[in-house]
C-alpha cells in the first residue's frame, strides 16, 4: 500500500456515555481517493470531525503524514494541509463568493495588524495574487458569474461547489469531504465526481464520506467501512463485496435498497 | 451659539470614534460587547489620571503623571486595550453569542461597582474633575474658544482613526473577522485562529473606546460613574444599529442621528411651556423607540454593510464568454437547465 497521508489509531469518542466512535483505526493512502462508508450512526462524521480538529477524541492518536496531530485545534490542522467540507454547507454567508475563497488562502500577511498598518503594498500584492487564483478556481468550479454574490444567496448545489472550491483554495494535501453528493441532483453528481478525480490528478489525497456506492465504485480507489464506531474492513470495493461481515453490516442493506429501486 | 454647535460637533465626532470601536467588535466580528461603556470609562479615567498632576487636594487617584495631550489620551486607549485582553482571556476562550453577552454585562457591573466604591482608584463616586484642558493655557483659550478648538481637534483624531479602521476592515484582517462572525467553525477549518483574531478585534475596538473616553473627559474636564451607567452601552449600540452595523460611514450617520440629534440637541431646544426639561428627560426613551423601529423595519441600518466587488482586488477579469461556458456547471448546480444557461450567456446561438 502507498504511504499513508492520514492515519488514526484507537480513536474513541463518547457522548454522555454513548460511544459514537469506539477504537476506529485506519490509514488513508497518499494521492488516492478513499471512501469512508458505513451505516447511519457508524461514527463517520464524528471521525471526520476528530481528524479535522473540530472535535477532540477521548482516546487515540492521529497523524498527518509523519506529524502527530492528536489534540491539535482545527486551525492548526488546516494550516498543516488538511482541509475539509461539511455535511451541511457552512458557507460564510455575509461574504461574497470570491471573499469566501480569499479567506481560505494560506498564510495571509494581511491577517496581521502590524502588516495592515505598515505594509499595505505587500498586502495589496498578495491580495491581487490570491484574487487571481480564486477567480481561476471559480471559473473551474463554475461559480465565476456569482463571484460578487453574497454566499448565503447561492443554491444548495452551488454551496457544495463553493465549499469544495474554498477548501481547494487552501492548497490542501489532504481533503476531507463529508457527503459531498448528499442532496445534489444527478447531473451535478457527475460533475462533482469529475472535480474530485481532478483533485487526485493534482496530487491531493481525498477522504470522502459517501453513501452512493455507484460513486464509490466509479471514483474511489480504496474503501474504509465503519460500523458501530469501529473499522470493520478496508480494501477495494470489489474485495469488500466478498466480505460477508461488510455485506451484512452495510453493503447488503444498501444493495437491497438499490435492488428495490 | 458657537458653543452649542461645537458641543454637538464634539459629540458627533466622539461617538463616531466610539461607534467605530463597537462596530469592529459587534458589527464585524459578532462579539456582543454589552460592557463596551466600561472600556470607554477606563479610557476616560486613565486619561484623566495620566493628565492630572500628583496630589490634587480633595481627589484620590492612582498615577497622577501630569502628561500632556496626546500622551495621556494614548495611555487611556492602551489601558482600555489592556482591559480588553484581560476580559477576552476570561470570556472568549469558552463563550460566544448570548452567554458571552451575559458574562460581559456581569463584568461591566463588577467593574462599575469597583470604580464607584474603591475611592483611591479614580476618586470613587465623585469621579475625577479639573482634568486639564489640552492646549487651553498655551493657546490662551477661553471657555467658548476651547470648545471650538477641542471639537475640531476631536474631528482630526476621528479622521485619523477612521483612516486606520478603514484600512483594517478592507484588509484580509477585516475579512477574517467577518468570516468568524458568519461561521466560526468554518473559519477555524480554513486555518483561522478564531480566538486570536477575536482578541485582536476586542483590542482594536477597545482602543477606540479608550480614545473616545479620553476625549470625553478632557472635553468636559470631569468624569464620574453617572456618566457611564451600564445602560449607556445601548446608546452606542443604537448609533451602530441606526447607522448600519458593519459600515464606517453608517457609524457617522448613526452618531449624527442618535448621539447628536436625539441625545444632545434636545438639551439646547427651548422648553415646552409648563414642562421644563421634558424633552431632555425623554431622550433615552426616544432612543429606545428609534432602536426598536429600526430593528423592526430596517435591521441593516441606514447605510448597510457594503460588500467588496471582485474588480477592486486588481486581478484581471475573465473573459465573459469563457466564464459563461464554465458557468454551465453553476447552472446545473442551481437546478437550471443547460439550455437556459446557454441562452443567458449567448453561447447557445
Amino acid at each position: 500500500m502507498v504511504a499513508p497521508a492520514l492515519r488514526c489509531e484507537g480513536i474513541t469518542k463518547a457522548f454522555q456515555g454513548v460511544h459514537a466512535v469506539n477504537g476506529a483505526e485506519f490509514a488513508v493512502p497518499e494521492g488516492q481517493i478513499t471512501a469512508l462508508i458505513g451505516p447511519n450512526g457508524a461514527g463517520k462524521t464524528t471521525v471526520v470531525n476528530i481528524l479535522s480538529g473540530a472535535m477532540k477524541a477521548d482516546h487515540g492518536q492521529m497523524f498527518l503524514g509523519e506529524t502527530e496531530t492528536t489534540g491539535w485545534p482545527s486551525y492548526k490542522i488546516a494550516r498543516h494541509g488538511l482541509l475539509r467540507t461539511f455535511q451541511l454547507s457552512r458557507e460564510l454567508g455575509g461574504l461574497t463568493v470570491l471573499e469566501n475563497l480569499l479567506t481560505a488562502a494560506p498564510s495571509q500577511a494581511g491577517d496581521s495588524l502590524v502588516n495592515v498598518l505598515l505594509r499595505p503594498g505587500l498586502i495589496r500584492r498578495q491580495e491581487r495574487e490570491h484574487a487571481e487564483r480564486a477567480l481561476h478556481l471559480l471559473e473551474v468550479y463554475g461559480l465565476y458569474r456569482h463571484r460578487d454574490t453574497p454566499a448565503r444567496e447561492l443554491s444548495g448545489g452551488q454551496k457544495k461547489l463553493l465549499e469544495i472550491a474554498r477548501a481547494v483554495m487552501g492548497s490542501p494535501k489532504v481533503l476531507l469531504l463529508d457527503e459531498p453528493m448528499a442532496g445534489v441532483n444527478p447531473a451535478l453528481i457527475d460533475v462533482l465526481g469529475g472535480y474530485i478525480l481532478g483533485l487526485k490528478e493534482d496530487g491531493v489525497t481525498v477522504l470522502m464520506i459517501e453513501h452512493n456506492l455507484n460513486v464509490v465504485e466509479r471514483i474511489c480507489d480504496y474503501v474504509i467501512v465503519l460500523a458501530e464506531g469501529r473499522t470493520l474492513a478496508t480494501g477495494r470495493l470489489s474485495e469488500l463485496r466478498q466480505n460477508t461481515e461488510v455485506v451484512k453490516a452495510y453493503l447488503g442493506e444498501v444493495m437491497d435498497v438499490s435492488a428495490a429501486n | 451659539m458657537a458653543y452649542y454647535i461645537f458641543t454637538l460637533v464634539f459629540f458627533l465626532f466622539d461617538y463616531f470614534i466610539l461607534a467605530m470601536g463597537l462596530n469592529i467588535q459587534y458589527g464585524i466580528t459578532g462579539i456582543l460587547n454589552f460592557a463596551y461603556i466600561g472600556f470607554v470609562a477606563i479610557g476616560a479615567y486613565v486619561t484623566g489620571v495620566a493628565g492630572l498632576p500628583a496630589n490634587v487636594p480633595g481627589q484620590h487617584y492612582i498615577l497622577g503623571l501630569g502628561l500632556p495631550f496626546p500622551l495621556n489620551t494614548l495611555l487611556g486607549g492602551l489601558a482600555a486595550m489592556a482591559l480588553a485582553v484581560l476580559v477576552a482571556l476570561i470570556t472568549l476562550r469558552r463563550l460566544r453569542t448570548d452567554y458571552l453577552a451575559i458574562v460581559l454585562i456581569s463584568l461591566s457591573l463588577v467593574f462599575y461597582d469597583f470604580c464607584n466604591n474603591y475611592v483611591s482608584l479614580f476618586n470613587g463616586a465623585d469621579g475625577l474633575y479639573n482634568v486639564p484642558a489640552p492646549y487651553a493655557k498655551s493657546l490662551g483659550l477661553g471657555v467658548n474658544s476651547f470648545i471650538i478648538f477641542f471639537a475640531c481637534l476631536t474631528g482630526v483624531v476621528a479622521l485619523i482613526m477612521w483612516f486606520v479602521m478603514h484600512r483594517v476592515l478592507r484588509a484580509p484582517l477585516g475579512r477574517t473577522l467577518r468570516a468568524i462572525r458568519d461561521d466560526h467553525v468554518a473559519a477555524a477549518a480554513l486555518g483561522k485562529n478564531t480566538f486570536r483574531m477575536q482578541l485582536k478585534s476586542m483590542m482594536i475596538g477597545s482602543f477606540f473606546a479608550g480614545i473616545g473616553g479620553g476625549l470625553l473627559i478632557q472635553f468636559g474636564g470631569s468624569f464620574n460613574p453617572t456618566a457611564w451607567l451600564p445602560g449607556e452601552t445601548f446608546v452606542v449600540f443604537a448609533v451602530l444599529i441606526v447607522g448600519g452595523a458593519g459600515n464606517n460611514v453608517g457609524m457617522f450617520v448613526g452618531a449624527l442621528l442618535v448621539e447628536t440629534l436625539l441625545i444632545h440637541l434636545p438639551a439646547f431646544l427651548p422648553d415646552i411651556p409648563g414642562h421644563p426639561g421634558l424633552i431632555e428627560y425623554f431622550d433615552l426613551a426616544l432612543v429606545g423607540v428609534v432602536l426598536m423601529l429600526m430593528l423592526w423595519f430596517r435591521p441593516q441600518g441606514i447605510v448597510p454593510e457594503r460588500l467588496r466587488r471582485s474588480a477592486s482586488f486588481g486581478a484581471p477579469e475573465r473573459l465573459d464568454e469563457e466564464a459563461g461556458r464554465l458557468d454551465q456547471t453553476a447552472a446545473i448546480a442551481a437546478g437550471v437547465g443547460i439550455e437556459q444557461a446557454d441562452h443567458d450567456t449567448g453561447n447557445g446561438r
